[in-house]
């Protein structure tokens, strides 16, 4: 999906001020941070936790890696991520967002994850690492949040170290017509409203239903991917494209 | 996605045993940080057990790198159990391994010493007796199964080899149909010698 041109992107299906969009998705996610986990059980049926699960399963990641998990909101990856470096590995829980960062930080020191992860507010497109620092680097539901996504995907790939890799899970598109617009009528219709009964708050997730239909679908995200660098890079469809993994390699 | 779901399950089960079975997570102590990759070609699927000394993931669809990797069926996996037979069916084919032997072992070796009291810990929830009944009555099911089953693959045995004896291997039907011929001609023969001695 490519901007409209280079002082204005997309904003849901509204068309704004590049400069703008930062803080207009900024405002989404301060508004729906304190429920974000329970809405995004509520919304994906649970389903976003098996999605999650196979991208821990792609991402390979072993004893002693340096992870980023960019995007990470409330830390459900970073958690896994955690667990999987042990002591001589570093988990970086990045967001741009200060509020789901906190949410995310006190939810991993609940869970008694303290030792290994540090949390850092950081812009996609200009990430605050030296050039081939990361061993892998996932980004979940967060790149159709980020303004200028090709310069986001060569910051990641500048700060991957060679041999490292690039997770990127996010909505995708369907092509399975039924299931399209089944889909359709849930998130216009149902979505908007269930986020209005439990967050009080519609017009975000009226901001993701919408964000979803202009994120680029799977052969161009794979394309945007190679275009910043990535090789051998693939994507599997999860629940009839929903929602896509894509994955890359730096060499 | 059926298989994450198997995968998630499967992965609550392995940790809740590590929780119950104390001897299980001193015996998976060399296995740390270490994935066994196992693929079960019957069944096209492909699953890695990641163990980081305090919790063992549990991944679907594995296509990665691995320190092991075992490829075998659905029927061999039984056998796993026993890590003296994981030589013996490299040997016979039956199991195809890359990697670190020893691995396997180890874990071959940890799931197979498992012996869980499981009225033991089900009495907690069900009191001793309940516990203690419900645990003699699967184990009476258990074994009431494992003799029909070995009665019906005695019938089934018994029947093909029943089948086995009234028809003929395709070999024979040849033999059979030449020495037909080879009487026939020979009586054509004979026949034909009778016909001209009367004549």
């Amino acid at each position: 999906m490519k901007e409209e041109n280079r002082d204005t992107t997309h904003f849901g299906y509204k068309t704004v001020e590049s400069t703008q969009k930062e803080s207009l998705v900024a405002d989404v996610f301060h508004s729906v941070a304190a429920k974000y986990d329970i809405m995004n059980d509520f919304l994906s049926f649970g389903i976003h936790r098996l999605w999650k699960r196979q991208t821990v399963a792609c991402a390979g990641v072993r004893k002693g890696h340096r992870v980023l998990d960019l995007a990470g909101g409330t830390g459900d990856l970073t958690a896994k991520f955690s667990q999987l470096v042990g002591d001589t590995g570093q988990v970086i829980l990045g967001d741009i967002n200060d509020s789901m960062l906190k949410v995310g930080r006190d939810k991993l020191r609940d869970l008694g994850l303290v030792n290994n992860i540090e949390y850092v507010q950081m812009n996609a497109q200009a990430l605050p690492f030296p050039d081939n620092s990361l061993d892998v680097i996932t980004i979940a539901f967060g790149l159709r949040n980020v303004t200028d996504k090709d310069e986001a995907l060569r910051s990641m790939y500048r700060v991957l170290k060679p041999g490292g890799r690039l997770l990127v899970l996010e909505f995708s598109k369907t092509d399975n017509e039924a299931l399209s617009k089944l889909y359709d009528f849930y998130s216009f219709n149902i979505l908007p409203n269930v986020g209005k009964i439990v967050a009080n708050d519609s017009e975000s997730y009226r901001y993701l239903a919408e964000s979803i239909r202009m994120h680029p679908d799977q052969e161009t995200l794979k394309g945007m991917m190679e275009n910043a660098g990535f090789e051998q890079t693939s994507y599997q469809n999860f629940t009839g494209g929903i929602v896509a993994l894509h994955r890359g390699f730096k060499y | 996605m059926w298989v994450s779901v198997l995968t998630a399950i499967a992965e609550q089960a392995v940790n809740r045993l590590l929780t119950l079975e104390p001897n299980l997570a001193a015996d998976l102590q060399g296995a740390a940080h270490n994935v066994l990759a196992l693929t079960l070609t019957d069944l096209n699927l492909s699953c890695a057990l990641h163990y980081n000394g305090e919790y063992c993931f549990v991944y679907g669809n594995y296509h990665d790198d691995a320190d092991c990797h075992i490829t075998t069926s659905v029927d061999c996996l039984g056998e796993l159990k026993d890590p003296s037979q994981l030589t013996r069916l490299i040997r016979s084919g039956k199991l195809d391994l890359e990697g670190d032997l020893h691995l396997a072992q180890l874990y071959s070796k940890a799931f197979g010493n498992l012996n869980i009291d499981w009225a033991e810990h089900l009495s907690r929830y069900l009191g001793d007796a309940g516990a203690e009944h419900l645990v003699s009555s699967v184990k009476a099911c258990n074994n009431k199964a494992q003799l029909h089953k070995k009665s019906y693959q005695q019938v089934m045995t018994q029947l093909c080899q029943d089948e086995l004896n009234v028809t003929i291997h395709p070999l024979e039907l040849q033999q059979f149909k030449a020495q037909t011929r080879a009487l026939s001609s020979q009586l054509a023969a004979l026949e034909q010698r009778i016909n001209a001695l009367t004549d």
